[in-house]
This record gives C-alpha cells, structure tokens and sequence, in this order.
C-alpha cells in the first residue's frame, strides 16, 4: 500500500519501558514534513517503536504534522492499534491512513445524499467488531469498517439465538462466491485481534472472528493435476455465472449441481425473476465427470459434497480448532445458497438442529439494523500477576470508561450503558494473550486473584493444561460500553406469499431419485412439521433436507431442521 | 485412477490430517514460551502411522520436516513396536540417533484406538536452550558433539499420562533456562493432546479401517504424482559444486560436490567427494542431508501434491559416511541444520539450471546468521538465552525477483519484531536494521536483498556466540546472473569508533563462528546478512523494473548504470 520510497524515518527512540532514548527532533520532524507534501501524499501513517506503551513521541510528531500539513489525513498507530509487534501495528495503521481519505469521502457524500433525500437524522455504519458507529466517527476510524458485512451478519445471528434461546450458534453464511463462517458462544460472538485483510497484510483490530473460503453458488468444479476433484476458490461470480444462468459460463459450478439434482427448481430462482436452464449442464458435467468415472448426477452429488466438506472445514476452524466442539452448536445459515447446504453440511459435522431464520437472503443487512452502538477503549500497561498495581489499574478502568461513555453519548446514546471488562493476560513468557472478563466494581486483591484463576482454568479449557504457580502477566486492559437500541419488529416486514405444495423428485446418493416435499415457506403454519427429503422455498432463498431429517417452523418464525444427529 | 477408495473422502482425509497439523503449530506458537518458538515458529509437527511413515505435515520448517521421518524410524526402533503404552510421550534430541540437531527436540505420542497403536503424533522444535558449553547452544567452536548440549535418548517424559520426574529433574537442572524450557514443552505437550484428539475424532467419525486406507491410498498418490514430477525433468546427469567456508576451528574451504541423476522417476543425489568431515560444527548429519534434498525438489514440484511419505520414495541420497554431509560420531553438528542444510538444497538448483530454467531459483543468502546470546536479565534476576537468526535475500527465478530478507530456504521462519525482542531481552538495543541496496545479485530477474543490523549491549555483560556463513563466498547467480553480496560481523566497543572483526578485538579463531564472547555495556554487534544471486542477464532486465529499483532504493544509480547498463539514467530520485 505504501512503497519503500514513502516509507521515512523518524531518529527518535523509546525503550521497552517507555523511557526515552532519543528525544525527537521537531527539525527533522519539519523537514520530513516538505518530503510529504512534495511527494503527492494523500494520507500518512505514523508508528514508532514501542508507542502501545508511551504515546509521547506519536503525539510530537502528529503534532507536527498537524502544524506543517493542515487538512493532510494523518493515522496514528497507538490509536489505531495499541499493540505490540511494530510490523502488524504498522501496516494496520497504513491501512487505515488509505482508507481514510476514501470514507471519509464516502460518507460525506452519502450524508449529503440522504440529507437532499430529506433523510435529516443521524446515521450510522457497521464496525468490524459488530457495533455500530455514528457516520463520524466512522470517518475518523476506516479501519474499525474492516469486514462490516459479516459482522452485520453476526447481529441478526444474535438477535436470531437469544429469541430462539440457543446460546451456541454457528453460523453459515453462503452467497455466490464466498462462505463465511462464524460462532457465537453462551450468546457472545467471539472476536479476534489478528486479520489477514485481503491483500495479506496483517490488520491488527477487534474483528469478528470469521472465515471466509471459496465456497458459493457460482463456485467452480475442477479436477486438478493429481486426478482430484476441487470445488473453488475461483468463482463463475454473476457473469457469466452458473452454466444454467444461460450467460455463456461453461464451467459447472455448485448452483448447477443443485440444479441438476433437483434442489432448485428452474422456475423460482430468485422468486421466479430468472429461469435456470439445466440443458447445457448435464453435458458439461459428463465431460468433467469422464476422467473421474464419474456420470453426471454423481458427479454433480460430489460437487455438493466437496463444496458441503470445505463448508464443514472452516466451520471446524472456528470451533473445533478455538477448542468447541461443533456437535453442541445450533448451525444458523443464511446468504442465498446457505439454507440450501447447511443441513447437510450439519450432517458432516454431527450438528444436531439447523435454524433458517426469516429473510436468509437480505439476513446480514438486517444486522446493521439491529446493531449496538459500541465503543472499544483499550489501555496498555504491562504488569506480572505478583506486582499490580491495582490503584494505577483502577483508575485506568475509570479513566477509559469515562472516555468510552463519553463517546457513546457524542454518538447520540442516552440510555443506560452496559459496560464490560476484560484483562489480556497469558503466562508470563508466552506472547500470546487472552481476553478475560472480569467482574465490575473495585478491582482488589481477591478480585485479581479470581481473574488469574479464570485465566488458568480459560487456559485449560484452550489447551488443555495450565501451568500451576507460574506468574501470569497482564498486558492490557480493555473497557466496552455498549448502547442498546430499540427492538426492531421483524413481523411486520413484507414477504411474498405462495400457498401451493408441491412434490419434486431429487437426487440422494446411494438411492437416486426420490420423491421430496415442495412446501413454499409463507404456507408453513407455526408448528408445523415437515419430513425430508425436502424443499423449503422463498423469496431469495431455498432449503433442503436429506431423507431422515425433519424441519418444523417455529412460533418465532425461523425454520429449526432437526438433522437426526444426537449431539 | 486406480484408486478404489472415493476421491471426495481421500481429499477430506488428506485435509483434515494437514489442517491438524497446522492447529499443532497454531497452539505451540500461541502458548509457547521462547520467541524462537512463538515470533519465529522454529518447528513443525506431523503425523506418522504406526509402521513410521510420515501421512500429513503442514507448511512449517523444511529441514525438520524431512529429519523428523529419521527420529522417528529411529525412536521406533530402539523403543521397540510394542515399547509404547497410551498416554506416554516420548522425547528425543540426538543426532546420532536421527535428530537433526541438539537443540532440535521431538516429541512424540502414540495414538491409540481401542487398545491398538493407530498412529503418532509428534512435533519437533528449536529450544532456545539446551544445556550447550555457551548460552543458546550452536557454539561456534565446538569440536564434539558433547559441547551442544544435553542428549537425550528417546526417553519417556511421560508415561501412561503421568510425568516422569525424574527425566524432567535431568533435563530441568542441565537447561541455563529451566522455566521457558518446561513452558515450551508444555507447550508441545499441548499440541499432541490436542492433535490426539483430533485423529480419534478422525477414527470415530470415518472408522479406523477407512482411515488406514485412505492414509495408504494417499501416500501411494503422492509418490506416483512425485515420480510423475521427476519423469518431467529431462533424464541425465548434472553436477554443481559449493563449500562451507570455514568451520569455527580451521580457515579452510570444506568443498561439498554433488553428481545428480535423473533417472525417469528415480532421483539419485551422490555427494562423493565432498570434503571429509570438518572438526568444527558444520557438519550435516545423514537425516540433514537428506531432508535437504528433499526441501529443494518439494520447491521444485507440484505444490498440491499430498506431503506425506509418498514424496520421499524417489530419492535415493548417497553420502560418504565420514564427511561433511555424512558426519561420523561424535563431530559436533549444530551448524550443520542450519549453514549447511541450505547450501545443499540450493546445490540442486544449481545443478539443474540448465535443465529446468523455468523452476529453479539462484542460489539464496545461505546462512541462518545464528547470533546467541545469553545472561542473566538484571531487572529479574532470571537466566535468559536466545538463538537469533536473520533474513537473507532469495534468489532471483525466472519471472521473479528473490525475496529479500527472508529466513533461509531450509527455515521457513518468522523474523523476530523489535519490540518482542527488546522486552523479552534486555541485553540489546536495536539501532538499525535495514535492506542493503545493491546486496541482491544482479540479474534479469534481481536477487533479494540482505540487510544490516546493528544492536546496542544495555547490560552490564552479555555472552554470545555466532555460527554465520557466506561472509567470505558470494551466493551465486544462475544463467549469467551475478552474485549476491556476502554478509558479516563486526563488533565496536565502548567509547571506540572502529569496525573490528572478532578475530581482531577477541582473538577468535574464526571471524564467523565462534563462542562464549563477552561483552559489555556500549558495545555494538554488526551483522550484514548476504543477498541472493541473480538470475539471467542483468543487460536483459526491464529498464523500468530498474528504474523502480533506484526510486524504491534497492539498487543504487551507479550499479543501474554500470551493471544494468541503463545508460540513459540520470538518477531523477
């Protein structure tokens, strides 16, 4: 993002404590700043050495910049990202200098939008962490938007579980080219400090912790160099798209798959406003299948296999590999071809129910309507569990609450906050920490000593094991205030109805052809139950279920599709 | 194909095997205690069946990927098939007994499915302290193998799920730094339980004699695709020639010679005539040699080929019992893995140059540049040590320019940050560490670039010892590039203005490799790592990728003019 010849040196140094080495010289500092501006810069990026522990030096030299550069976006690292490791923190940081300009950009020009529209309230954008910012602050923190999409779809998830009561919920989030997949523990989401954004940078902020892989409708099958067949990363996208699209793709994707093995009907694809043609498809799949031995419709069974196996394994990712075991999780899907995959893919992860709540297709969308303002704050200190200092660690907490509460209420929050606490510790020579929350009110020593031994038993939990007796260490500390927003009732959006029932037949292996259920979603009444084989249709979206499985609509709304696998 | 078992479950199988080897790597990188292990990753782990056949690794460091089949077999061996009982792990570090280096620990645990060994697990991994004649281990000057540290047979650490104390109480009191030894080793220990885990799930899910299938079924594919690779290689007999610049005890060059025959799908790599093994630690021990070869034709073949045991069974490797790349007992070994281990793999490269210009690369920087250091950290009062190494730049390859300042070909590892440096150890200040321009060797595709780095001694005293390579021999270019440039060492003291080399100021032997130095607060180390050769004619190279090259600071205007030929330069940056 930023080439060597833009990358400067600043002669100034802190040590690992903080203290100074060399003080920073304004001169230089100045005469850095003519380099800037002679180079065309639309934005900068500061970072030094050990900033996550003293802010000093970045403070001078914004300062500076600020004097010397007027208006010249400027991205500071110990906000960005007050971490340690000088390269992540660095590149997180450049990463928000460049997108900085660009929203700041976009947001002004959606405001004024939306103003001309007569739309005059406060509006707000979607953060990476699952909250949502005031169109401002967003304009003064780009990176926080890293990767909002998915976040949005993790708070309808939320919102999904806690009126379904299902505290662990995974999530599958399939569209045309992409599967995300995410989790969602005791009700929580979990997040992650360590992103490789796109381009294989390191983004060092609070993000949902989500995968993503190649796995989406207009994924496309391939057999490789050893005689294996592979299901993705490239993609058919929308043009051309599937072969049954009709728009001159060639290669037999996943939605041709389903086509073919009667998943979808041709006719009511995208509520009947495009019809798919299998004629081409057969054919493309019979060339592909040759090689492996393979006829059409098992090749095409495989395809969905393969697509439904590099599902189960990012799901694994983010559950098996963070230490949970998938099997007590509920599997949520959503995004157009979610439902129509994730009971199989649930079957593959012996997850007992899939739920598919209402509007699967516009699902993550939702979740920007019914996000929390959140406001993160972070304070960095290093301290080992036998020296606290538990006064300076107090009064830390108050000092960033204070700030976090105050953001809140600039982003237009009157209500009463929920706020929570959480140290990042790990065993004093790991460099790798934990979050763990820790109760309200004064922090003395009993309370600390009840956080070491959440951590050891976190640890345990994690990994297995936990080191008796060794000192811990604390390595920062971190408050969240979250604004609640008014409930929003989804019962009175709109959706198409279509009374009629039909019966299809569709592919299974191993048993070829069966008849399945055709049950149009809006003709479900609260309650009801229907047995696989099956085909749940609706605007934007389908479900299927293998024979043995069975699908009942719930008062609340979302389908539960019980998989037959006992947990 | 011929295959009976489907494609579909093979993939799965072979995935899930992998992606358990990477949530090995990803909770030792995250609980471990020594940067070496949690900046840098200075291990691999992987899976074997109960016969030693390695099913599934993942994308960790080469030279121990190939070594740890060695360990292993031999572990086997002396342990005997029915030597393992359910919950026993199983450590080892010797290198005469197929451990790639002293500091180089495997442990391993057997898998068991009802009652039945099904399979081990093991990692093996770089410990920042072994219990060596100097802090770190990997001294400079050791003569025997004996002066590398404390070796370990493969002993039980735990048997039957319970610690066994009494080797842990050995190994505890012979490591300068007990407490990041037992956090590391937990560490591992971690890892297997988990991966333990996971292979019963694998079982539990898929049942055992599918499993078993599909495991023979991979390994017999990725031989047959390995002997696929091969056969595309023109058949015939190449030779390349390269040294070992000194040994940390005499000032001599130690010549390595390789005749490679390609033989349909048969690669043999014959090192007879190689120089007889040095007294000094730069010695290969067989295993290191042979993963060596390995490393370079897993660059050179097909990426998507299963990496299992199956890749390995085309190479035949002949090495002279009693030289520099078949050491005999009791030859110390340490830089053997590190210096010597690169020169070999990027050997092949050079050797089949002519045969295959399309996958080969110019010769990489070629050393680890391994700098130890050690002490007794004076905020804490606590024993502290640490292997550093460095990038070096990679050579240049056809349609690319070599990465600069990459941890050597054999590594695969992370380089250290700053700030992770400097607060795990207190006895250095980083001053300067940067590219070199005109360090990577020139070409039509540019060798990467080596750098410099310069610390600062903030304690009162620090021991350190260094075991660097190609300060004296240029890593070549192939196909009419040019040389990368060699790397160095050099210390100031307190209060002086000059450069000296450690021969000069404290009378080592070697200005490369050396141990047990000690210096003092104010003075300064200086290690210049080397680039990588160059690939092709410079005259060829694209004038603007040269002209991109003098903006960004990577080759001055001089050398754009004088070695690109870019007459028309006129130096606008």
């Amino acid at each position: 993002m930023a080439s060597r010849r833009l990358c400067l040196g600043v002669d100034a140094r802190l040590d690992s404590d903080g203290s100074v080495v060399k003080p920073v010289d304004e001169d230089e500092v100045r005469a850095l700043c003519r380099t800037i501006r002679d180079s065309g810069a639309e934005a900068v990026a500061i970072c030094l050495l050990f900033s996550y522990v003293s802010t000093e030096h970045e403070e001078q030299v914004k300062r500076i910049f600020e004097e010397e550069l007027g208006d010249l976006p400027v991205s500071v690292s110990h906000e960005v990202a007050p971490i340690w490791r000088e390269y992540e923190r660095s590149s997180t940081t450049i990463a928000d200098a460049y997108l900085r300009p660009l929203l700041g950009r976009y947001v002004q020009s959606l405001d004024s939008s939306l103003r001309s529209a007569g739309m005059t309230r406060e509006w707000t954008l979607m953060k990476s962490n699952g909250g949502a910012m005031l169109s401002g602050a967003a304009a003064d923190a780009p990176i926080q938007t890293v990767m909002s999409g998915p976040a949005g779809g993790m708070t309808a998830t939320e919102h999904v579980a806690r009126a379904l009561g299902e505290p662990n919920v995974l999530t599958l989030d399939m569209g045309g080219t992409s599967a995300d997949v995410g989790i969602l523990v005791n009700g929580k989401q979990r997040h992650t400090t360590e992103y490789e954004i796109e381009w294989g940078l390191p983004a060092a902020v609070p993000l949902i912790d989500i995968k993503s892989i190649g796995a989406g409708g207009g994924s496309i099958a391939w057999v490789d160099a050893g005689g294996f067949l592979r299901v993705g990363p490239r993609s058919a996208g929308a043009e051309p798209g599937p072969i049954c699209y009709g728009r001159g793709g060639t290669e037999p994707t996943v939605t041709d798959a389903n086509l073919l093995l009667g998943r979808l009907d041709p006719e009511y694809f995208l509520n009947g406003r495009m019809r798919l043609d299998a004629s081409s498809v057969t054919e493309a799949m019979e060339a592909l299948g040759e090689p492996l031995g393979l006829g059409a419709l098992e090749l095409a069974a495989s395809i969905v296999e393969i697509a439904n196996e590099n599902m189960a394994s990012a799901i694994k990712m983010v559950s098996l590999e963070r230490g949970h075991d998938p099997r007590r999780f509920a599997l949520l899907a959503f995004g157009g071809a979610g439902p129509l995959h994730a009971a199989s893919v649930a079957r593959v992860l012996g997850i007992p129910r899939v739920i598919v709540p209402q509007h699967p297709g516009v699902f993550s969308a939702l979740g920007l309507l019914l996000a929390d303002i959140r406001v993160d704050k972070v304070w960095t200190q290093a301290f080992r569990s036998n020296d606290v200092d538990a006064e300076l660690v107090n009064r830390q907490f108050g000092r960033i609450t204070e700030r976090a509460v105050a953001e809140l209420r600039q982003e237009g929050y009157a209500g009463e906050p929920e706020i929570r606490r959480a140290i990042n510790m790990r065993y004093f020579g790991q460099n790798y920490e934990h979050e763990v929350e820790i109760e309200g009110g004064e922090l003395d020593e009993a309370a600390l000593e009840r956080a070491f031994r959440g951590f050891d038993r976190l640890h345990a939990e994690r990994y297995g094991y936990r080191i008796e007796g060794e000192v811990i260490e604390l390595v920062s500390f971190k408050v969240t205030v979250i604004g609640r927003r008014p409930h929003l009732d989804l019962a009175r959006a709109r959706a198409s109805t279509r009374r009629e029932r039909s019966t299809r037949d569709v592919y299974v292996r191993g048993q070829g052809f069966v008849e399945a259920a055709v049950v149009h979603r809006s003709a479900l009444e609260p309650g009801e139950h229907v047995e696989g084989p099956a085909v749940i249709e609706e605007e934007g979206s389908t479900s299927f279920l293998e024979p043995g499985m069975t699908v009942r609509r719930t008062a609340e709304g979302p389908l539960v599709i019980e998989t037959g696998m006992v947990a | 194909m011929s295959t009976v078992i489907d494609p579909v479950a093979l993939t799965v199988v072979d995935n899930y095997l992998t992606s358990c080897c990477r949530d090995m790597g990803v909770t030792m990188m995250t609980t471990a205690y020594s940067p070496i292990f949690n900046e840098s990753l200075d291990f691999s782990c992987v899976i074997f069946d109960p016969r030693g056949n390695m099913l599934a690794q993942a994308e960790f460091c080469p030279s121990q990927i190939g070594t740890i089949k060695f360990t292993v077999d031999w572990t086997i061996e002396e342990l005997g098939p029915d030597g393992f009982d359910e919950g026993d792990i199983v450590i080892h570090d010797d290198p005469y007994r197929g451990s790639g280096h002293v500091p180089e620990h495997m442990l391993l645990k057997p898998v068991f499915w009802e009652g039945a060994l099904v399979a081990f697990v093991a990692n093996v991994a770089h410990m920042s302290e072994v219990g060596a004649k100097t802090p770190g281990g990997l001294s400079g000057d050791a003569t025997e193998i004996y002066q590398e540290g404390l070796l370990l047979p493969p002993v039980k650490i735990k048997r039957r799920g319970e610690d066994v104390d009494d080797i842990w109480k050995i190994i505890l009191s012979n490591h300068r730094t007990p407490r990041v030894t037992l956090g590391d080793f937990r560490a591992m220990i971690g890892s297997l339980d988990m991966a333990e885990r996971r292979i019963h799930a694998l079982i539990a899910d898929y049942g055992l004699d599918f499993v078993q299938a599909a495991a023979d079924e991979l390994m017999a594919i990725a031989e047959r695709r390995m002997r696929a690779e091969i056969e595309a290689i023109p058949d015939g007999t190449y030779t390349f020639e390269d040294a070992i610049e000194d040994d940390g005890i005499t000032d001599r060059d130690y010549p390595i010679k390789l005749t490679l025959t390609i033989d349909g799908g048969e690669v043999i790599a014959d090192f007879t005539g190689s120089a007889p093994q040095a007294v000094g630690p730069v010695n290969a021990i067989y295993a290191v040699t042979a993963s060596a070869i390995y490393n370079a034709f897993l660059h050179l073949t097909d990426p998507t080929i299963p990496r299992n045991e199956g890749c390995y069974r085309p190479f035949t490797i002949i090495a002279p019992p009693g030289t520099i790349v078949n050491c005999s007992f009791p030859a110390p070994v340490a830089g053997g893995n590190t210096e010597t281990s690169p020169r070999l793999t990027d050997m092949i490269f050079g050797a089949l140059q002519h045969a295959i210009p399309d996958r080969i690369a110019a010769s990489c920087g070629g050393t680890s540049s391994p700098f130890l250091f050690g002490g007794i950290d004076p905020r804490t009062g606590e024993p502290y040590a640490h292997f550093h190494f460095e990038g070096v730049g990679w050579g240049g390859r056809r349609g690319l320019d070599g990465n600069s300042m990459v941890v050597t070909i054999n590594g695969n590892c992370r380089n250290t940050p700053v700030e992770v440096f400097e607060t795990r150890y207190p006895a250095f200040r980083i001053d300067s560490y940067r590219l070199v321009p005109d360090s990577g060797g020139p070409g039509e595709f540019r060798g990467g670039l080596g750098g410099e780095r310069i610390f600062t001694v903030t304690v009162p005293e620090v021991t350190v010892s260094a075991l660097l390579n190609r300060m004296k021999t240029e890593p070549w270019g192939v196909l009419g590039g040019g040389e990368g440039a060699v790397g160095g060492l050099w210390v100031r003291r307190a209060g002086t203005a000059e450069w000296r080399t450690f021969v000069e100021e404290f009378g080592t032997m070697s200005p490369s490799k050396f141990s047990g130095v000690t210096l003092r607060d104010g003075d300064q180390v200086r290690i210049l790592m080397p680039g990588g050769g160059g690939y092709g004619d410079p005259r060829l190279r694209d004038p603007e990728s040269v002209r991109c090259d003098v903006a960004e600071g990577f080759v001055s205007a001089d050398a754009a003019r004088a070695v690109y030929g870019l007459e028309s330069y006129a130096g606008e940056a």
